[in-house]
Order: structure tokens, then C-alpha cells, then sequence
């Protein structure tokens, strides 16, 4: 008897380690297998190319973007990267709105990808830990050369180290306008913000719907406040300001200018200036019926030109749409601007070299004008050929003119969390104090939960 | 009758199971809530209360709660009253009856994410059907945007999501219908009995077990709702149509993951606290007929 007890407990044991080695196990075992299958692709198609010397065996590289990006100019300038490396670029499009979390649970499980798109700045260091995690780049030669300096500057943190490369070009958020509506209604842009809400009014008068606010999807209801940020607050609180804010020694809900944004866009929605149903509207409903000129303005950022010019043709962007800033109390206001996103490579990437050379590959002469080719937009390197849409002049202009400011957030380190959603909210129920409340609350979280100093 | 008695050792193997991919899991969660585990940190934290003390400050909490409560409770009714109502029609003799059985039944198959998916067509304020129909049969007046108007979101996921349950209640009930002995309907009627008084006084109380497990099933279910919410409205306009586990997911996607698992500790005790007095009341109810 008790040897029979004997043999369950370990046949018990022996079930429990089993269970567990499966669960472990299974990790190696897919491992292998594509680790295999990304060395042996490339082999083959090196030996079926013999005239090519390969220096090293060719690897596949995994390069990592958000879906809502175009991958169109990075799948040339790769076809190119093979043709003169050998080594071959497995593009992953990830979910656009899960991107960052998505990459985090990679990271935090070792898979890690070559090469990845990131977001703009220095702001992403902290999310992904930069120091441990990334490839430092700042003495990098071949790198910096022909960036502009004001990216450039942007891009490293106050010691000087640079965890990504810029990349692409600048954006722009503001006020896109029909210009065939501002000529039926016989208007031009505005020289001050008391100008602008004129302006609607005669829009509105002429039968056309002044603003569309896609409130349904949240994130583009916060382009009114963040270019409006530039434009006023900023010149209330200085760079001081931000720095205060980005430790945590102002409050949100103090800055009068920008609680005095939320005014502006509830007097907006108070004179009826919104469209109808603005709670059900989307980013795309938006698109089509500003391209259909039954739209003024639209509070929008620069990611929506491409879309357009599917939409309603190359003539269309060029010839009807025009920019301006969110205009200041005294003047036409200052331009956002948006820096680039940013290459960056994990420092425990498989092919780290390559993953290198892929980099510097891809900020090479010939292939930014690849990209700008089919992405056109504010060039962020010298040199570089870029066909700029005619709302891209007026932005250049600005930043010529030193009237341009890069996006509050991309100088913060903690973000406005949530802020869609707060507006979403705000547009229902009208409550000034209660939204600016929770933004200022959610950005002490956001700040407290990446542990940031000042702010714990 | 000799009964076989086996030694208590031969459960050990699925006792040991149970205790590692059940139980520790969920004394493991336990222990994160009181932590403050964050995606944006290395050091894992005791914090005691911090997490509950905090999030019972949050007001979108309290939404949440109202939201839920309304949602499971609206669900769990109608639910049940139209399974009830299917179970008995489709009961009778017709002609069409497996038919429709299965008809009904479907939605249930659907995965909730699809079903959203076309619901949001179905209730686009411009091109949906339901507006396009309104407006067809001259009720243009109640016309709605039924998805992004705060008064009538919850409503409208309420009933969307009956829709896509019922038939799952339907099929339970009309499993009960079949145990009901013929004999019993048949003396009923031959003493006089109407189908009402037949259903009240006969058939009602023999489904007590189908009922049991219909709204004890609803119950907890419609308190865990989540995906059908998520694609119908992610929780807005604001946070009017915010859930348990919509507010969740929105703290797990900030990285909170200590945080999180309070809200889900929570939604645990809450499901535990409603959940077991119900089936406690209901199961000695069955006793008693």
C-alpha cells in the first residue's frame, strides 16, 4: 500500500513538472524554428545569386511599424537595402492603437525586433527604457550630418545621447481649410482668433457647416487644444513652463490660458458652429465631407493630406486646401509643428550590425528622397528633394519666419493620458472645471506611473 | 448495494492541477492588486490599499458600477422573459420549428466582435437601417443616432445583446420543457386548467432548475460583459456606456497592471456577492416545489 502511495505522488510530481516544461519549453521551440527559417531564406537566395559575394550569410532583418502608417516608401527603400546587401527586411505592421504596448510586451519578452518606427522624441526613452534597452547614437558617424539642427537638437536628451534617429519629416497641426467655401463665403484666414469665430459665422451664413469634430473617435478633438497650446499658452508659460510642468511643479488646471481653451471650444459648440450629430462624428465622415467642400475648417493634423489626396486627387490638395495656425488673441498665431518619428534599434537585437547598416541605409541621400517621393512633406535633412504641398509652404514660411513651435507633447515627458476620452465627455456635458480637473489628473497619473521625478 | 470505494490519493493528480493552473493563478492576482506593478517599472511594490483607496476615488468607477448593475439587470430579465417566451412557442407543434430553433439559437454562435461589427452598421445615424426603416414607415421623428447619443447608448447595447443571448436561454428552457411529464398537461387541461394558470400553477415551477441556471448564467455573464460594449461604443460617448471591464482595459493599456487587477478584484467580489446568495435563494426554492 504504501508503495502504491509512493508511485502516485510520483507520477503527480512527475505531471506537475511536465506541465510546467511544456509551458517553458514551448518558448525554445518556437524560437528555433523561425530562427532557422530567417537564416536559411536568405541563404538560398544568395546561392541561387552567385555573382553577388556575400561578405557575411544574408539575414533577414524584422523592421516594425505601426499599421497606420504607409509602408509603400519603406518597402522600396528595402527592395534596394536587398539588392545591394543581401540581407532581406521582413516588414510587421503592427496595430496602429496598441503599438507601443505591443512593442513593450516584445521587449519585455526578449523579442525583440531589428529595427522599429517610433514615435517622435525623447518623451519615448522613459516608455522604453532607452538606456537598457536601446542603441545609443549620438557619435554614431554618418548620422547627424545632415539633419537639420533644430531636429536634431530635439531629438537628444539634455546630456546629448540620442536613442533614435529621425526620420521622415516634420508635421503640422492646425486649421486646414476649403478654399472654395472661404470664397463662396467670401473670407480669408484669419489675423486673430476674434477673427476666426468671425469667419464661421459667415461660413455658417453662406449655408456651409463651419467645423467638423470627428468627437466620436476622441483623438482628433484634441487638435484644438494642442495647437491652440502653442499658440497662447505657451506664450503664458514659456519654455520655464513646460519645464516646470514636465516635473510636476505646475498644475494644469492653474495655466488660466489653457483653461481658457476649453472656453473657446465650448463658446464654439455654443454658437452652433460644430456640425450635426458631432458626438457620431468620424475621422473619415470628416475627410469626405471636407473634400466635398460641405466643410469650412477642420482642426486637423498633417496625416490627413495623404488621405485626401486619394480621395479627391493630387489637384484637390494642391488647389483647394489651404492652412493656417490656430490664430492668438493679437496675431495669426504660431505654427505647430510636429518633429518626425524615429528609427531606433534595441541593443539586443539579433542582427545588430546589419540592423546598423540598415539604418544608416535608410537616412542615405537616395533613400530620404525615396521616401519624400512618396510621402512629400517639411524635409528634416539638407539637402533632401521634397515636392511640398502648398500647406506645407505656408508652414515652411512660419518656421522661416521663426513663428513655429514644436508640439507640447512631444516635449513633455508625460502625455495628456486620456485626454480623447475627456473631451469626448466634455463635449456632452459642457463642464469646464470637471475636464480641465481630469486632464490635469490624468497627467499627474501618466507622469506617477512612468515614475518620473516630481511626480511620485 | 456494495458501493466501491477508491482511495483518496487517486484525485491528487487533478487536485494538483487545479491547484496550478486555478488557484495559484488566482492568489497570485490577489497579491498583484495590492502592489503597484507598472509596465513603466522594474521594482514590483507593496502598497497595501493604496490601489482600492484610489480607485474608489475614481468617479469613471462609479459610472462603471451604475452601468454594469443597469446592464446585467436589464439583460437578465428580458433575457430570460424572451428565452421563456421562445422556449414556449417554439415548443408547440409547428411546422417550422427547428427551423426557427436554430435561427434563434444563431446570434449566440456569432462571436460578440462580429456581431458588433455589424450592429454599428445597422445603427449608422445616417445609413442604418434602423434610421433608414424609421424613416421609411413615416417614424422619421424617432429617428437616433442609437450608438453616440449618451441617452441612448446603454440601451441600445442593452437590446443588441439580448438579441444575440436569448437563444441561448431559449435552448436551456426548451431542454426543461422536456422533462415536464405529458400526463401532468394532460390532466390539467381535462380538469379546466387555461394555458395561463397551466404555465403559472405547472410549468413554470417544473422549470425551476432551467431557471436556476438560465439567470444565475445571464447574471454573471452580463456583469462580465465586455466585447459587444467595446465595438458598439468602447465604452463612450465620454464615459456614459463605461463597464467593469471596459475601465480595465483602458487601465492595463495605460501599463497599470497593479491597478488593474484591483478593478478586477473587485469586479470578482462583486460577481461572488451577487452570485452566490442568488443561487442559494433559487436552489432552495427548487426544493421546496
Amino acid at each position: 500500500m504504501r508503495k502504491t502511495k509512493a508511485i502516485y505522488l510520483v507520477l503527480t510530481v512527475m505531471l506537475v513538472t511536465l506541465a510546467l516544461s511544456a509551458c517553458g519549453g514551448n518558448n525554445k521551440e518556437n524560437a528555433s524554428p523561425s530562427s532557422n527559417a530567417s537564416e536559411s531564406a536568405p541563404a538560398s537566395s544568395s546561392a541561387a545569386n552567385p555573382s553577388v559575394e556575400p561578405k557575411k550569410d544574408p539575414v533577414t532583418l524584422t523592421f516594425l511599424i505601426p499599421n497606420t502608417d504607409d509602408v509603400t516608401p519603406y518597402n522600396t527603400i528595402f527592395a534596394e537595402f536587398q539588392k545591394q546587401t543581401g540581407n532581406k527586411v521582413e516588414v510587421q505592421a503592427l496595430p496602429g492603437g496598441d503599438y507601443d504596448n505591443m512593442l513593450k510586451t516584445r521587449f519585455s519578452t526578449g523579442d525583440f525586433p531589428d529595427v522599429f518606427l517610433m514615435q517622435p522624441g525623447t518623451k519615448q526613452y522613459v516608455k522604453l527604457r532607452a538606456e537598457e534597452t536601446l542603441t545609443e547614437w549620438s557619435k554614431e558617424a554618418g548620422v547627424w550630418d545632415n539633419v537639420i539642427e533644430s531636429i536634431a537638437d530635439f531629438q537628444k536628451t539634455p546630456e546629448g545621447l540620442a536613442y533614435g534617429v529621425p526620420f521622415g519629416k516634420t508635421g503640422q497641426m492646425g486649421v486646414f481649410y476649403n478654399k472654395d467655401v472661404f470664397t463662396k463665403a467670401g473670407v480669408e484666414p484669419p489675423k486673430n482668433y476674434a477673427d476666426l469665430i468671425e469667419i464661421a459665422k459667415k461660413i455658417k451664413a453662406a449655408g456651409v457647416t463651419p467645423f467638423y469634430e470627428a468627437v466620436k473617435e476622441g483623438w482628433p478633438t484634441q487638435i484644438f487644444y494642442l495647437s491652440g497650446w502653442v499658440s497662447q499658452v505657451d506664450q503664458a508659460i514659456g519654455a520655464e513652463g513646460v519645464q516646470k510642468l514636465n516635473v510636476n511643479q505646475m498644475k494644469l488646471s492653474d495655466i488660466a490660458e489653457l483653461k481658457d481653451l476649453f472656453v473657446k471650444a465650448k463658446e464654439l459648440k455654443d454658437l452652433d458652429l460644430f456640425q450635426k450629430n458631432a458626438l457620431s462624428g468620424t475621422y473619415d465622415e470628416m475627410q469626405n465631407e471636407f473634400g466635398d467642400g460641405k466643410i469650412g475648417m477642420i482642426f486637423m493634423l498633417d496625416g490627413v493630406l495623404p488621405q485626401l489626396e486619394k480621395k479627391f486627387g493630387k489637384e484637390f490638395l494642391t488647389d483647394k486646401v489651404g492652412f493656417f495656425p490656430f490664430p492668438s488673441a493679437t496675431d495669426a498665431g504660431t505654427a505647430m509643428i510636429t518633429p518626425p518619428n524615429q528609427l531606433m534599434v534595441p541593443s539586443k537585437a539579433k542582427h545588430l550590425e546589419q540592423a546598423k547598416e540598415l539604418v544608416k541605409f535608410m537616412i542615405s541621400q537616395e533613400s530620404i528622397n525615396t521616401f519624400y517621393a512618396s510621402q512629400p512633406g517639411i524635409p528634416i535633412f539638407k539637402g533632401a528633394t521634397s515636392e511640398m504641398y502648398p500647406v506645407q509652404q505656408t508652414v515652411q514660411g512660419f518656421i522661416d519666419a521663426g513663428k513655429s513651435t514644436v508640439n507640447v507633447q512631444n516635449r513633455l515627458t508625460a502625455s495628456f493620458l486620456d485626454l480623447g476620452k475627456t473631451l469626448q465627455n466634455f463635449h456632452i456635458d459642457g463642464d469646464i472645471d470637471k475636464a480641465i480637473n481630469e486632464m490635469a489628473k490624468n497627467y499627474i497619473k501618466d507622469g506617477n506611473s512612468k515614475r518620473l521625478t516630481g511626480f511620485e | 448495494m456494495k458501493r466501491l470505494k477508491y482511495p483518496l490519493y487517486f484525485s491528487f493528480p487533478a487536485i494538483a492541477v487545479f491547484l496550478l493552473f486555478f488557484i495559484t493563478p488566482t492568489i497570485i492576482g490577489v497579491y498583484y492588486s495590492f502592489t503597484d506593478w507598472n509596465i513603466n517599472a522594474d521594482a514590483i511594490k507593496f502598497i497595501g490599499l493604496d490601489n482600492y483607496v484610489e480607485l474608489f476615488k475614481e468617479p469613471r468607477l462609479k459610472q462603471a458600477f451604475i452601468n454594469t448593475i443597469i446592464f446585467a439587470a436589464a439583460v437578465t430579465v428580458l433575457q430570460n422573459v424572451t428565452g421563456i417566451a421562445l422556449a414556449l412557442i417554439l415548443n408547440e407543434k409547428l411546422k417550422s420549428r427547428n427551423l426557427l430553433r436554430m435561427i434563434f439559437f444563431m446570434p449566440y454562435v456569432i462571436a460578440p466582435l462580429v456581431i458588433g461589427y455589424i450592429f454599428r452598421a445597422i445603427y449608422h445615424p445616417g445609413h442604418g437601417i434602423v434610421n433608414q426603416f424609421l424613416d421609411l414607415i413615416g417614424l422619421d421623428f424617432m429617428m437616433q443616432d442609437w450608438l453616440n447619443d449618451p441617452k441612448y447608448a446603454l440601451f441600445t447595447i442593452i437590446i443588441t445583446d439580448i438579441w444575440r443571448v436569448a437563444g441561448f436561454s431559449m435552448v436551456v428552457y426548451l431542454a426543461g420543457l422536456q422533462f415536464i411529464p405529458k400526463d401532468l398537461i394532460e390532466s390539467s387541461s381535462i380538469d379546466g386548467a387555461n394555458y395561463w394558470s397551466r404555465f403559472r400553477h405547472i410549468v413554470f415551477p417544473l422549470l425551476a432548475p432551467a431557471f436556476t441556471v438560465n439567470v444565475l448564467l445571464a447574471m454573471i455573464g452580463s456583469m462580465k460583459v465586455f466585447e459587444i460594449v467595446m465595438v458598439l461604443t468602447e465604452g463612450g460617448p465620454g464615459y456614459t456606456t463605461e463597464v467593469f471591464y471596459t475601465l480595465i482595459r483602458t487601465t492595463f493599456s495605460s501599463g497599470e497592471m497593479g491597478y488593474a487587477t484591483a478593478v478586477n478584484m473587485l469586479l470578482f467580489a462583486f460577481v461572488s456577492l451577487v452570485g452566490v446568495p442568488v443561487l442559494m435563494m433559487m436552489k432552495k426554492r427548487e426544493v421546496e416545489m
